[in-house]
């Protein structure tokens, strides 16, 4: 009998004891449910309206494509830096999109390892949003150097002229922990894909679907021995990424804490720049899975118990990246030092005062509201939450990028920087590129991880750990559905 | 030849009757006819040995040959002259070797000495005359730039006849037409030269009237015609500031760059403020009422209207006991008595100087001061010049007599512009038939005239004068004119005086038969080589003072006070009075004080603004600022207004030199939407003077600099750009003495506490910071054998830089883009915080000591690279673009830069500049013959700075390794320190103990800006002393 995720709502909500937690999986699904719920979308005939997102991203990409050719065809005046102010949108989107790429490998491998089972039904799309946003974040420091043509310098390519990067520089330590963090992400999300791509080749009935699929799938059987390399392999690759969850954004923060201009010059960069990657990263997982879960009626699979645990993640993280700015200003004051007092200062109540507060306002006070359950709930309200995350979190990369350099140590050199309308479009256009890879991928790969959903359902486990229940005290309120009532129904 | 039989030959009759077989390979050979006999005796087919009718090929070549040599003949203008071109070069000349010249540059009535750097035979860098007393090597920021000039792509290219195209021979024969009866005004600037002066007077005698004009608009000669009243003859003063020990300024900036004797001025007064060596320093009050550089180096400084100076000066000497007029205005003025009371202590110490644009009865007190003070032949030395004392404008007002009543056929206008000065007179101008103009370019008066003539600059052309103290000079040509029809004034007199074409060297040669004694072409190799004459100069004179004058002109000024509302028209210390507007380097210098390029503003003081309603509207890091119109008479011109702290209040302050127009015959340049090579080329919308700034001269039509006019607020938005102030002044001033950044004391907190800048060091860090070594120290790539071996290594180069004689002047400045090929980048470029000049001057308003925010004093400090031994750029570029050379530098391998900026956002001096554009791709093809070739012009998406002249410092290194030596000291002369008029700049290596800079770094005032960095610079700083007088120094007349 399918339960309504409504009225489980009402039931998780009356109950005062948080061991009875709802299912993962709500709507009394069977595992051919999950399957036909997620394989749909990808056999399904291409809807109108995906057609219509579909052209408004390759605007977007179109946008982004021709404000990078106008920008190598003319060079690097036409965004707004300035003498000062020698990173601007470049860097300030660059972090902003690699941060948001945190949030995919920390729910594949790092709740992975803790055995958080709730992340099966986001990571799937997590992991696809964590390989986009990288690749718009990747865009930035490629196109942001004077002479692009001349980029390949910074890898350490061995040549006649023996000449080696600098490997003293943070911006080279970038070049090895994004390209490694990428590499990572994409074996990673592709070694999780390859059980799903296997029962979509099983169901493809065109011979191209089934070529494609038979070839990405690995000839997968879903042998046993298959599942036990499937499941080593994941776990070894899922310990290998969580370092790097850790340290790709700890090396982002070095681009600023190892140089010495003040605001940037601060040890406690690392975690605070994790804190707001992850804080960030889920902020988008939220925007994007409460759109898509409601689009493609995947409501029982990603409910909103998922929405709420993020929630909550993102109200822990919110809080650890407010007490860091207020951190850093105690530090300020407390270090006596008079470059970081100013800048600090300056940063609350100097010319960009508005971009401060905005952050300030959007990542410190908005997740606040989330210690109310009932708001942490709301759809609606998560929704907005989420993307004035997204709005602070960017503003954060610009008050530590813009606002530490507009002012440093000589006032003669003191200026102010503006955007250009290239520096805009060109933002925006990253967007068209994350949408296109990202509708992409809810039109032809599986959305949520099948294999992996089907894993944490009670029917994985008919006997229920020998009906020695799952280590807490009560059993499930939800009955537990045997394959045979299964097939029954 | 080998005769091949003919394969399956078909016998003809005739061979078939023959006994014998016969083989044949034509017809025509089988017939024998004479056709073929003749192709058979000649080896070659018809044509191909001679033309089938005319001239054979070769009797072409030799035809061709013949008149390609006749007509390389005929392109040598001047066969006897010894510019050659340089495919076959002088013997002991190697190619890419630079050889310098002595010349001169003719400005304001005198030379200024120069050394010029001549490459592969053109023109590239212009340094003054390190032999000649005068200037001794050094130079301002005009001399460096006229060699852009040089190359000016919008200079005059061919004689223009009615405005269309003509040339020279054509303007020869109209001036060998002219009939003897020709009545004719000349109008040529206050010029030294005997050869001209030789010309004037075969000029006067070759026609029935000549009527001479000696135009000097700058100054309308006030300053010699008020000594001139004072003394009863006409003698120019000479301001020897190294012997004084009171100086008062009134309303005079002679530190400017344009001052005629600036270069002279601004060392002498450095010396006089030599704390270490002499133990004292001169006082220098500066009574003024805009903040121009004399005041910023100013002791005690006085906001006063320049109005008032006239009423101040005669209050001055009447406590001086000169006179017995009263001024009531300044009857119990504080600085009054107490001047008086200095002045007479110091005596002949004691030195007085007024601004040109002060009236003349203003300079006859002032001659009477320093007469009264015993000045005279001490601090102030009076030349007989031969000055002219007449009025300029009664000379003017009587040639536009004759013009108007039609009595003038000829109009010459030589060299000078008089209807951008004076637009009205155009319809008088009209009045002569022929009306003459010889310029650098197709100006407003190019545009009234019947005949233009492109004129030569003075680095193409023959010349000769006397400097400022009277050494007479040869003009060399460093190189032929660039354009053919180019000549110079002088090949211009030449010809209209005899009728027939002078050239400038017979001309100048022939002058110089009668100046020189002895072997004439001896002294003539000796005068070409040392560029000026060292034992020829004017006597000095003491004559007597006239004191009726000087009483007639106190009592003039006694009663004279400023306009409630005065504007004060100044030459521009960067265009001048518009010649130099067509120069982009000058054009993009920052103003000394406002900071402000492309621009000319309308400067006042915070409260005079608000008075206006005038507001300046910081958005963006730009200023955008209400215009007002400024109307005196009928004239009336519309400024942005500029808000300086510092101006006396009522007093506005505009600057002449800009508003030009001149023709421009390149086409403007227009691209696609896609590409911004329009937007980034500064030469590609015309003429660079075109369109930049307001004429304010029809303001001046009475002649005077100091009128009384209306102003109101007329618009607003106006973006003015600026290298500095993107915003809050009051805060910038708090954090500089916060930072330590520029330290100074008065000269009795000095001798108490000598060691003042280390008290400045930056709280709370009093720890010595080199404790702290950097991240990168222990291993420090200067540290590696490989760079330890090397021949640099040697020498470990620094710099000095001495706060205390610096002026600000901006030589520095444009020495250092001539050197090192710094492109310029437009106005909006340098508003948005893009301009590339490797050196700055920093400009700080100083609060407190008595100084408020309305009446501040001012501060100027030059920055460079600082070199920094643990330099924070070095660290962080991915790709080593920028390293640490073995003798200690910064480098920059412009090669290797991929631009990712870092190294800029970690520069805690942010003296590196980035190549946002190709700023060189547009580049004119003249203005490509002003680099030098020694220096990488940079392309875009490179970082680039100060590199100690590094190219410099390698020639010396590759020069002393020739010769088998070590290298010496001062053999390296940066290009700032080589035009830095104040010797303020030393340069040498701090590993040798003797050099002058590890000297100067033992100096007690020496500090190295934000050393608590750690970053090490190599270059240090000597504090700034000043010598305020303690009973004025919190005297504000607001």
């Amino acid at each position: 009998m399918p339960v309504s995720s409504a009225d489980s709502e009402k039931t998780l909500a009356s109950t005062a004891d948080y061991h009875a937690e709802a299912p993962l999986v709500q709507g009394n699904l069977s595992f051919h449910d999950i399957t036909e719920l997620v394989t749909a979308h990808t056999e399904k005939k291409t809807p109108l309206a995906w057609w219509g997102a579909f052209s408004l991203a390759n605007i977007g990409l179109l946008l982004l494509v021709g404000m990078v050719a106008y920008l190598f065809w003319n060079g690097t005046g036409v965004w707004g830096l300035n003498n000062p102010v020698g990173w601007g949108y470049a860097i300030v989107n660059f972090v902003f999109w690699v941060g948001i790429g945190h949030a995919g490998t920390l729910i594949s491998a790092i709740l992975f390892l803790f055995r958080q089972q709730w992340r099966t039904g986001i990571n799937r799309a997590a992991e696809a949003m964590t390989i986009f946003a990288v690749m718009c974040a990747l865009v930035f420091p490629t196109i942001h150097v004077g002479r692009v043509w001349a980029i390949y310098w910074t890898l350490p390519i061995p040549n006649q002229m023996e000449m080696w990067p600098q490997f003293k520089s943070p911006l080279l330590w970038d070049v090895f922990a994004v390209s490694v963090y990428f590499t990572v992400s994409l074996v990673f999300w592709y070694v999780g894909l390859i059980p799903d791509i296997a029962t979509m080749r099983d169901r493809a009935t065109t011979k191209v679907r089934r070529m494609v699929t038979g070839v990405l799938s690995m000839g997968w059987t879903g042998a046993n021995r298959h599942w036990r390399n499937y499941e080593k392999a994941y776990l070894l690759l899922a310990a290998l990424a969580t370092p790097l969850v850790l340290s790709v954004h700890s090396v982002v923060s070095f681009d600023f804490a190892v140089s010495i201009v003040p605001g940037w010059h601060t040890t406690i960069f690392p975690p605070y720049f994790v804190a707001g990657a992850i804080f960030s990263g889920f902020a988008m997982v939220v925007t994007l899975m409460v759109i898509a879960r409601k689009v493609y009626g995947i409501q029982n699979i990603i409910t909103i118990e998922h929405l709420e645990k993020m929630n909550i993640i993102i109200l822990l993280t919110g809080t650890m990246v407010g007490f860091a700015y207020i951190t850093e200003f105690f530090i300020a004051w407390y270090s006596g030092v008079q470059y970081e007092q100013y800048a600090f200062l300056n940063r609350a109540f100097g010319p960009y005062a508005w971009a401060y507060w905005t952050m300030m306002t959007c990542n410190l006070v908005f997740p606040q509201f989330f210690w109310i359950k009932r708001l942490r709930r709301s759809v609606p309200f998560m929704f907005a939450i989420s993307i004035f995350v997204n709005i602070g979190m960017w503003f954060e990369r610009f008050v530590i990028t813009v606002t530490s350099l507009h002012r440093d140590y000589l006032p003669s050199s003191w200026d102010y920087y503006t955007p250009t309308f290239v520096d805009v479009l060109t933002f925006v256009g990253t967007f068209g590129l994350f949408f296109t890879l990202f509708l992409l991928f809810l039109r032809f790969i599986p959305m949520v991880a099948i294999a992996e959903v089907k894993g944490v359902m009670p029917q994985a486990d008919p006997h229920f750990y020998d009906h020695a229940g799952d280590g807490h005290d009560q059993a499930h309120d939800v009955s537990v559905t045997t394959p045979q009532d299964h097939t029954q129904s | 030849m080998i005769e091949l039989p003919v394969i399956d030959a078909v016998p003809s009759g005739d061979d078939a009757k023959s006994p014998r077989t016969r083989f044949w390979r034509s017809v025509s050979q089988l017939e024998r006819s004479s056709d073929f006999r003749e192709i058979a005796t000649n080896e070659f087919v018809p044509g191909a040995s001679a033309s089938p009718g005319g001239a054979s090929r070769r009797q072409f070549l030799q035809v061709m040959g013949a008149s390609m040599a006749l007509a390389g003949l005929t392109a040598c203008r001047r066969p006897v002259e010894t510019i050659v071109p340089f495919s076959r070069p002088p013997e002991h000349r190697i190619p890419g070797v630079p050889v310098n010249y002595a010349t001169s540059m003719p400005f304001r009535g005198a030379l200024r000495p120069l050394l010029v750097e001549s490459t592969d035979g053109r023109p590239t860098k212009i340094e003054g005359n390190p032999d000649h007393p005068e200037v001794q090597g050094a130079s301002t920021a005009l001399e460096q730039a006229a060699l852009l000039g040089l190359y000016d792509p919008d200079r005059s290219q061919h004689v223009l006849q009615g405005g269309e195209t003509s040339d020279w021979s054509a303007f020869k024969q109209a001036m060998g037409a002219l009939p003897a009866s020709s009545r004719l005004v000349v109008m040529a600037e206050p010029d030294s030269s005997m050869t001209m002066a030789r010309l004037r007077e075969e000029l006067r005698q070759a026609f029935a009237d000549v009527q001479f004009v000696e135009y000097d608009h700058a100054t309308a000669r006030r300053v010699s015609r008020g000594y001139a009243a004072a003394f009863g003859r006409p003698v120019r003063p000479v301001h020897n500031f190294s012997k004084a020990s009171i100086i008062l300024s009134l309303d005079a900036d002679f530190l400017s760059p344009t001052d005629p004797d600036a270069v002279w001025n601004t060392r002498e007064f450095s010396r006089s403020r030599r704390v270490e060596e002499t133990g004292s320093m001169s006082r220098l009050y500066a009574v003024e009422s805009a903040y121009s550089i004399t005041g910023g180096m100013a002791d005690n400084r006085l906001r006063l209207k320049s109005g008032d100076i006239g009423a101040f000066a005669a209050a001055l000497s009447e406590a001086l006991g000169l006179h017995s007029a009263r001024v009531p205005a300044f009857a119990d003025h504080a600085w009054i008595a107490e001047l008086a009371r200095e002045l007479r202590a110091a005596g002949s110490g004691a030195v007085v100087v007024a601004g040109d644009h002060q009236p003349m009865e203003v300079h006859t007190l002032v001659a009477a001061i320093n007469r009264e003070l015993g000045a005279i032949g001490n601090t102030v030395t009076l030349l007989d010049a031969g000055d002219a004392a007449s009025d300029m404008h009664e000379e003017m007002d009587a040639a536009l007599g004759s013009l108007n009543a039609g009595n003038v056929d000829v109009l010459v206008t030589l060299g000078t512009n008089p209807l951008y000065d004076h637009p009205e007179l155009a319809s008088a101008f009209s009045k002569a038939a022929t009306r003459v103009h010889v310029g650098l370019y197709v100006d407003e008066s190019a545009a009234g005239a019947t005949w233009h003539v492109p004129e030569t600059h003075f680095l193409e052309a023959w010349g000769d004068g006397r400097s400022r103290q009277g050494h007479a000079a040869v003009i060399q040509p460093l190189i032929a004119p660039l354009y053919d029809d180019a000549h110079s004034a002088i090949e211009v007199m030449g010809l209209m005086a005899t009728g027939s074409e002078q050239f400038g060297y017979d001309l100048v040669r022939g002058t110089w038969r009668n100046v020189l004694s002895g072997n004439f072409e001896k002294s003539w190799r000796k005068i070409i080589h040392d560029g000026f004459l060292a034992e020829d100069a004017f006597t000095a004179v003491t004559p007597s003072l006239d004191g009726a004058a000087v009483a007639a002109a106190a009592t003039g000024l006694a009663g004279t006070s400023a306009p409630e509302l005065e504007v004060i028209v100044r030459h521009d210390s960067k265009v001048f009075d518009g010649r130099f507007a067509n120069n982009a380097w000058l054009q993009e210098l920052p103003d000394a004080t406002t900071k402000v390029v492309w621009d000319n503003v309308a400067a006042m003081s915070p409260a005079t603004a608000e008075r206006l309603g005038a507001e300046s509207r910081l958005d963006g890091g730009k200023y955008y600022t209400d215009t007002v119109t400024i109307s005196v008479g009928g004239a009336s011109v519309e400024l942005p207004v500029w808000i300086q702290p510092g101006i006396a209040e009522g007093s506005i302050q505009v600057t002449t030199g800009y508003g030009r127009s001149i023709a421009s015959t390149r086409e403007e340049r227009k691209t696609n939407l896609f590409d911004l090579d329009d937007y980034t080329d500064v030469y590609g919308k015309g003429a660079i003077a075109t369109g930049v700034g307001s004429n304010v001269s029809p303001l001046m039509q009475g002649g005077g600099r100091i009128l009384s006019a209306t102003v109101a607020k007329a618009g607003s938005g106006y973006m003015v750009a600026s290298t500095q102030d993107h915003g809050a002044i009051e805060e910038e001033g708090a954090e500089v003495a916060r930072r330590g950044l520029f330290r100074m004391a008065t000269m009795e907190e000095y001798q108490a506490n000598p060691d003042f800048v280390k008290d400045s060091e930056p709280a709370p860090i009093k720890e010595d910071w080199t404790d702290y070594p950097a991240l990168w120290q222990d291993n420090h790539p200067t540290l590696s054998p490989e760079m330890q071996n090397t021949l640099y290594s040697a020498q470990q180069w620094g710099m000095v830089i001495d706060l205390n004689t610096c002026t600000g002047c901006n030589a520095c400045v444009v020495a250092c883009q001539s050197e090192n090929n710094i492109q310029v980048v437009g106005k909006e470029e340098v508003a948005r915080g893009r301009e590339m000049h490797w050196i700055r001057l920093d400009r700080y308003f100083v609060s407190g000591d008595g100084a408020s925010f309305e009446d501040p004093q001012m501060v100027l400090q030059p920055v460079p690279c600082m070199h920094c031994e643990n330099a924070p750029c070095e660290q962080v570029c991915p790709v080593a673009a920028t390293v640490h050379s073995p003798d200690g530098t910064n480098q920059m391998i412009y090669n290797r830069c991929i631009g990712t900026r870092y190294c800029a956002n970690n520069c805690p001096y942010k003296v590196r500049r980035f190549n946002f554009f190709n700023w060189s791709k547009t580049l004119p093809a003249a203005t490509h013959m002003a680099q030098n070739p020694n220096v990488t012009v940079r392309s875009r998406g490179v970082m680039e700075k100060c590199s100690y002249c590094i190219q410099r410092v390698r020639e010396v290194n590759k020069q002393a390794n020739i010769e088998e030596r070590p290298i010496k000291d001062g053999e390296v002369v940066t290009a700032c320190q080589q035009a830095c008029p104040a010797e303020a700049i030393t340069f040498g290596n701090l590993a040798d103990p003797a050099s002058h800079v590890s000297q100067a770094r033992q100096s007690d005032r020496r500090y190295e800006m934000l050393a608590e960095l750690s970053v090490k610079p190599r270059t240090s700083y000597l504090g700034r002393i000043r010598n305020p007088n303690p009973t004025l120094i919190s005297n504000d007349n607001a």
